[in-house]
């Protein structure tokens, strides 16, 4: 639910990111504060449990600066991605104006990012929004992976329904920036094609 | 729903209204900060002693206070909360839900007792009320304010700052 202020010329625009525990939500937002311009980027604000895994929520505030006279700001949030936290994640995605998935690129993890899938469908319904028409965009993360354990891009998109879904998907390997900014660009370009 | 439709304009006008509001409470109770924000913790206006340069994490962190608790009230099969209290050594925090849609907030010293807030911040939120549901209701300045030229303009940003 992106906010318009006509008064303060402002454009506020929500993106969560979300995904099944230990799928690299948390690293994605971490490379983007590390890499973003002084003056794009607020405090990278984490609400995390003594072992760094995340509780809440991590929130990145960017300012995009001035578009033809609006100040644009997108704010970034990643949810708690363990199964405990299902109703920390549903507070999160309250409002938001757009979702990255990362998938985890384990074979063995396939599984979990279905589940995780399914409950962000659900979720998102239950804001009473069509998941179709809902701006998600994909990441394949961990794609460096040893190949005995890398799950082939083309069983993600088949497990995940990308081809039926239509959604952009990107590879990645948050650890490194690969493909961090290409996602964070496709997501930006989705929710700004559906303000 | 289609998420057009999901985006708030808040016109010039109404911000006038909320900002008057909002400083008329501030004033009257005594407090130091009141901020009016949506669900999804976007801050729609803020007024108070001197600029706080920490209001979008106050923003972010409070929906996600009120985002819990209304999951909480859930589990309790209670419909909502309509209120919450923090208290503190020095700074108190009085939170109130609006229409399901926006969160009042109001931030406060030992100096201000808290029956007056709740009874101040109770006619506000009514106040608050009408001038958000005549926000709700309007979506004519979209393409005011979203055209084409505005999409293309944001592209190219989106490009030139979120480069690898």
């Amino acid at each position: 639910m992106a906010l318009i202020n006509v008064a303060a010329r402002e454009i506020h625009c929500k993106i969560v990111y979300y995904g099944p525990g230990m799928c690299g939500k948390t690293t994605n937002l971490q490379y983007i504060h590390s890499q973003v311009p002084k003056e794009v980027k607020g405090d990278l604000l984490s609400i995390a449990t003594e072992t760094e895994r995340t509780l809440f929520f991590d929130f990145l505030p960017l300012d995009l600066g001035k578009v033809r006279g609006f100040q644009t700001r997108f704010h970034l949030y990643t949810v708690p991605g363990q199964v405990l936290y299902e109703r920390t994640r549903v507070a999160v995605l309250n409002g938001a104006d757009g979702v990255v998935f990362v998938a985890d690129s384990h074979k063995g993890k396939m599984q979990e990012n279905i589940n995780s899938l399914r409950e962000l469908a659900q979720n998102i319904t239950r804001q009473n929004k069509r998941f179709a028409d809902f701006p998600i965009v994909l990441q394949y993360n961990k794609r460096d992976l040893p190949p005995d354990v890398l799950a082939p891009v083309a069983m993600m998109d088949h497990f995940l329904g990308v081809n039926k879904m239509n959604w952009p998907r990107i590879e990645a390997i948050a650890t490194k920036g690969v493909g961090v900014f290409e996602t964070l660009r496709a997501i930006s370009r989705v929710v700004i094609s559906k303000l | 729903m289609d998420p057009q439709l999901t985006s708030i304009i808040v016109p010039s006008e109404e911000i006038a209204q909320i900002e008057e509001c909002l400083a008329r409470l501030v004033e009257d109770t005594g407090s130091d900060y009141a901020l009016l924000l949506d669900k999804s913790g976007q801050v729609i206006s803020s007024k108070g002693d001197g600029d706080r340069q920490d209001i979008t994490a106050l923003g972010a962190l409070i929906a996600g206070v009120f985002a819990s608790s209304r999951e909480v009230a859930k589990l309790l099969r209670e419909r909502d909360f309509r209120a919450s209290f923090q208290q503190g050594v020095r700074e108190n925090i009085f939170i109130a839900l609006i229409e399901e849609q926006w969160i009042l907030c109001i931030i406060f010293n030992k100096g201000t007792h808290i029956g007056l807030v709740k009874v101040l911040t109770k006619k506000a939120t009514d106040e608050l009320a009408a001038v958000l549901e005549r926000v709700r209701q309007q979506h004519k300045a979209r393409d005011e304010v979203l055209g084409s030229a505005f999409r293309t303009s944001m592209e190219d940003t989106i490009d030139l700052l979120f480069r690898d």
